[in-house]
């Protein structure tokens, strides 16, 4: 009686472990029924919702607030001193709009985040493709080395990919040159677009297995039966692919892709760790800009719009995914 | 259910005033009276082991009180500086900081004055080229703390093979010299450099600015203005061009990390065919810090069996920048200013860490471990073989980056180095100059 | 799952092919950081790479931990991972409860509100969050930088638990209690082993994101003895880089951040296999 009523998924394949529970959550929110109507306190929501809220409050209420107030003074290094801060209203907005470099950066951050996206997102989806249709052997290795890049560090990441792409003793160059390319003392990171190039990357390389495992594990859900009834239908893999298997996991899709796009517009440790090592002109992208205005320069009330701008972008591009992700919640 | 709730957050509260709990555990406090436990932040590795026990042990002695010094890292330095300096229960008692930072925090009010500590710390014996950066209408915050100045690490075999004369003697003759290295490559060598300088190398490359009588900006009405579009830089940076052209094979991109890789001789390492793997030579001469010569020689192993590099004259030398005026070219000396916090609320006790710093025996030992002392009085330390010389001639006549109070905010925008590699990658000058001059000057007056 | 395994073998054996080859590039940036701490730095300044750690040995470990401060620099880290793994659950449970299991005025707002709390970016933030933990004397605690990142990482925790959440059944429980469990004893017997796999999922994220930060605690934890491992990693490599940078004791270095992440993925591993969930719903 009770195996009944207990859960409305399908039971999960042991084999997989961890990448499963890891993951379904991913697809399970977005199956979520209404919330029923029951007799309970009508203050017990609010209490549950206390003690994040109260977190949330504190460590990101109060510097938002700070950041909209600083966003509309004068406040640079002098202020930070001691200084009283200036009221400029929405001046450092105005400069904004008006400088064409943040354009640029805007620009390329755009850009970025679009290729990362993507690129994570199809080669993500492939890979968990590949992990349901390849033997357990084959299907553990690939996990196994995908778990291994999760597991890594984002410092500890950079590092080891600087180190692969040195201009002199990286082994990249080096087997490039072996394969009959001439790439000896090529400098990856000489241009912006070979810096972004090795970002791009980076950022995949680390994404790809959260996407994987979250993807796979809504590839699990996939009945049999559906897909047996197709064949017998006679459809085809490609069309199996595109009516039956991604409208399933499209909740899973939706949730990592929009992920995907909130870390990728605002990517930051690569990009500063990679400018560490070599700085080709017009590398900055959002994450980076903001830093070096506010630290580098001392100019907080820029940083501060900027980082207001940069949340308003991001509100815009995703405004229709975000509200489509919670209209089905409900 | 309602129970339920309320021993949730019973529990959630609890354990948020246990961890509460675990924070550092505050110091006791059997000091004696007037005792101040005191921070001094260094950066990097450049203060050895030995300097820092002797500060310590010192400051128990003269003040009772316990010494902690802390190392920060240059990349961090000016996000820590700028986060706890202002800060009266964070902020570090002294703290090291950057000879071209120092304008813009003395500027803001960041350093206590010490203006009459002055005459008694060293008065005109110190570095005036660092005094001047630490100075603000005439009052003094901070002062130099060390120098390092960069000299020129040679090949003597290769400059011999290419026919060239070592050292050579003036400017000009340099300049010719490192470009016929590069087109004779007596080694034969795949992107041999005569002179390896790395495109976004400022640092070093701003020596060809100052020893033709340019300069980074100056002060005009008490406003700055960047100069590089004046006719003496132009000069300076077309003789830097021009070796970048022919002379040196380094990325563009590449900045002042770690040439002496591309000067020495090949590494003993066999690959996986047990064949020995290609030369690393890769360059004739260098500019670098005198430090650079512990990274420089042949392979060897030291007593615990360590690969090392052991320095050999026969292979190796070094000189100072020559000028055209028969003095050494003005290079930039690197170095590092100290002050105290203007927010510590241990004043005393920093000034006496000060005294200890600037005391005469300290200022000796710094010396023998190779740094330039503040105090010229005890220049004698540095010692006399071959790198003392080359360092003292070298910051013989050494400059620093212009006292603005907006220099930090230029150094940390990153234009210099877009600046320089646009000069390596062969823009048109004069357009080029104008256009930074134009960039640079307004940051270098912001507070 | 998918047919194609019963209609087309040698596609399959394409595949597998292709499968390899994706994890010996996924793994390789592993093992070259493997590899490379292994060997001496002499070794690696070849222009010519090793590919093979042949006459390595662990000189580079023995030197980097010579310090002392790795074991310092984990003790700190895991306390903040620990701390903050823990409460981020714990917080992001109770509110999943209440937007899974009640309707109430806010509730979209708050779903809302976790969603955009995500999009703000951290870089500008850091002078108000540091101007906040030094007014309440939590800087260089484990406690203030644990609180930041409590609320970094739980908006997508409460996201990830709520679907976990609403999988129980309330009606579940209640039959229980009917059978003579009291409430406490229906939730940890019921409910807890049903939201494990939940729990677990948003444990393995929250402790990523903890492990890994950075830049926060570089302001909140200023104090050299306080410093978590991405910091000592980091400072280790700047130091590094200031001189000749030493790539064998660098990839040493990362190699130790690593190992506790990958021990961390084969405990959580080893726990899910038992068959909790299963265990307690069929048996």
């Amino acid at each position: 009686m009770m195996t009944e009523t207990t859960t409305n998924r399908p039971d999960t394949p042991q084999d997989s472990g961890l990448v499963d529970m890891v993951t379904q959550d991913i697809l399970y929110p977005l199956e979520v029924q209404a919330p029923k109507r029951r007799r309970r306190n009508p203050r017990a929501p609010y209490i549950l919702l206390l003690p994040a809220v109260i977190m949330l409050l504190i460590a990101i209420g109060y510097p938002l607030v700070w950041q909209i107030y600083t966003s509309m003074m004068r406040y640079g290094l002098a202020q930070q001193f001691g200084a009283p801060p200036e009221f400029v209203g929405l001046s450092n907005y105005l400069s904004i709009f008006t400088n064409p470099s943040t354009w640029g950066v805007v620009a390329r951050s755009l850009i970025f985040c679009a290729v990362n996206a993507i690129l994570t997102m199809i080669i993500g989806t492939a890979v968990a493709v590949l992990m349901n249709v390849v033997n357990k052997g084959v299907k553990l290795t690939l996990q196994i080395s995908l778990l291994l890049a999760w597991a890594m560090p984002v410092v500890a990441a950079v590092t080891v990919w600087i180190w692969l792409f040195d201009w002199r003793r990286g082994v990249i160059n080096h087997t490039l040159t072996a394969m009959g390319f001439n790439f000896t003392s090529f400098n990856w990171l000489g241009t912006s677009l070979g810096l972004y190039f090795v970002a791009t990357l980076i950022v995949v390389w680390m994404s790809v297995p959260f996407v994987a495992f979250s993807i796979y594990a809504g590839l699990t859900q996939v009945s049999p039966e559906i897909m047996e009834a197709a064949s017998l239908d006679g459809a085809s893999a490609s069309r199996k692919f595109t009516t039956i298997i991604v409208p399933m996991i499209r909740p899973v899709l939706m949730i990592v892709g929009l992920l995907q796009i909130i870390w990728d517009l605002r990517v930051f440790t690569q990009i500063r760790m990679l400018q560490d090592a070599q700085m080709p002109l017009n590398s900055d992208l959002l994450g980076t800009y903001i830093y070096r205005l506010g630290v580098g320069s001392g100019d907080f009330a820029m940083a501060s719009a900027l980082s207001i701008f940069v949340l308003l972008i991001t509100i815009v591009i995703s405004i229709a995914y975000v509200m489509r992700l919670v209209k089905e919640d409900s | 259910m309602r129970g339920k709730i309320a021993g949730l957050v019973l529990v959630i509260a609890s354990a948020l005033v246990l961890t509460g709990c675990a924070q550092p555990q505050p110091t006791d406090n059997n000091t004696p009276e007037g005792a101040q436990d005191i921070t001094f932040w260094v950066i990097g590795g450049d203060t050895p082991q030995e300097l820092r026990d002797y500060l310590v042990e010192q400051y128990k002695s003269v003040n009772g009180g316990t010494l902690t010094i802390e190392e920060q890292t240059w990349g961090d330095i000016i996000t820590k500086l700028t986060a706890m300096l202002p800060d009266a229960n964070n902020t570090p008692d002294v703290t090291e900081i950057g000879n071209t930072q120092s304008p813009t925090f003395t500027n803001v009010g960041a350093f206590a004055d010490i203006s009459d500590m002055y005459a008694k710390l060293g008065g005109s014996n110190l570095l005036q080229s660092f005094v001047e950066v630490g100075k603000v209408d005439g009052k003094n915050y901070t002062l130099p703390y060390y120098f390092g100045s960069r000299y020129m690490f040679y090949r003597k075999d290769v400059w011999e093979a290419a026919g060239v004369k070592a050292p050579p003697a003036t400017l000009d003759e340099f300049n010719a010299a490192v470009v016929k290295i590069t087109d004779q490559n007596p080694k034969t060598i795949n992107d041999f450099s005569g002179f390896f300088i790395g495109g976004q190398d400022w640092r070093n490359g701003i020596s060809w600015i100052f020893a033709n009588g340019g300069d980074l900006a100056k002060q005009e009405d008490g406003q700055w203005v960047s100069t590089l579009s004046d006719p003496n830089t132009i000069k300076g940076l077309a003789q830097l061009q021009e070796i970048q052209a022919k002379a040196s094979m380094a990325p563009t991109t590449a900045r002042d990390q770690s040439p002496w890789l591309y000067i020495n001789d090949t590494d003993s390492a066999k690959d996986d065919a047990g064949t020995v793997t290609d030369t690393s030579l890769a360059a004739a001469t260098i500019m670098a810090p005198g430090w650079a010569h512990w990274s420089i020689g042949d392979l060897t192993k030291n007593d615990e069996g360590k690969d090392v590099r052991e320095w050999n004259d026969d292979t190796f030398g070094v000189f100072a920048l020559p000028g055209n005026d028969g003095k050494p070219a003005p290079v930039f000396a690197g170095g590092s200013n100290i002050g105290i916090s203007a927010k510590s609320t241990k004043q005393e006790g920093s000034r006496q860490l000060l005294e200890i710093i600037f005391s005469s025996e300290y200022q000796t030992m710094l010396g023998k471990n190779g740094l330039g002392p503040a105090n010229s009085t005890n220049m004698s330390a540095l010692g006399d073989d071959i790198f003392a010389k080359a360092l003292i001639e070298s910051a013989s006549n050494s400059k620093l980056t212009p006292a603005a109070p907006g220099w930090a905010a230029v150094e940390a925008s990153n234009k210099l180095e877009e600046f320089f590699q646009k000069v390596a990658d062969g823009a048109d000058l004069d357009s080029l100059t104008k256009e930074y001059d134009a960039i640079i000057t307004p940051m270098l007056n912001q507070k | 799952m998918i047919t194609i395994r019963q209609h087309f073998k040698p596609l399959r054996l394409v595949l597998s092919l292709v499968a390899i080859v994706i994890a010996l590039i996924w793994v390789f940036p592993v093992y070259w950081m493997l590899s490379s701490s292994l060997l001496p730095n002499v070794v690696l300044s070849s222009t010519t790479p090793r590919f093979f750690p042949w006459g390595g040995s662990f000189a580079n470990y023995a030197s980097v931990l010579s310090g002392g401060t790795f074991l310092r620099a984990l003790t700190i880290s895991l306390q903040v991972t620990l701390i903050a793994v823990f409460f981020a659950i714990l917080f992001a449970f109770l509110a999943a409860l209440a937007i899974s299991r009640f309707k109430f005025r806010g509730r979209k707002s708050f779903v809302l509100a976790i969603l955009f709390i995500q999009m703000l970016p951290a870089e500008g933030l850091f002078i108000a969050q540091y101007k906040m933990m030094s007014t309440t004397g939590l800087l260089n605690s484990v406690l203030g930088v644990s609180i930041l990142y409590i609320a970094a990482v739980v908006p997508f925790t409460i996201w990830m638990l709520r679907g976990f959440v609403a999988g129980v059944p309330a009606d579940l429980e209640e039959s229980a209690q009917v059978d003579g469990c009291s409430s406490a004893g229906a939730f940890f017997r019921i409910t807890l082993p049903l939201l494990a796999p939940g729990l677990v999922a948003s444990g393995v994220y929250a402790f990523l994101q903890a492990w890994n930060e950075f830049t926060i605690a570089l302001v909140i934890l200023p104090a050299e003895q306080m410093r978590t491992l991405p910091l000592w990693l980091r400072t280790f490599i700047q130091a590094s880089q200031a001189r000749e940078i030493d790539w064998g004791q660098v990839m040493a270095s990362s190699t130790l951040v690593a190992i506790p992440v990958i021990i961390f993925f084969l405990l959580v591993q080893g726990r899910l296999t038992s068959g909790l969930v299963a265990g307690a719903v069929k048996g």
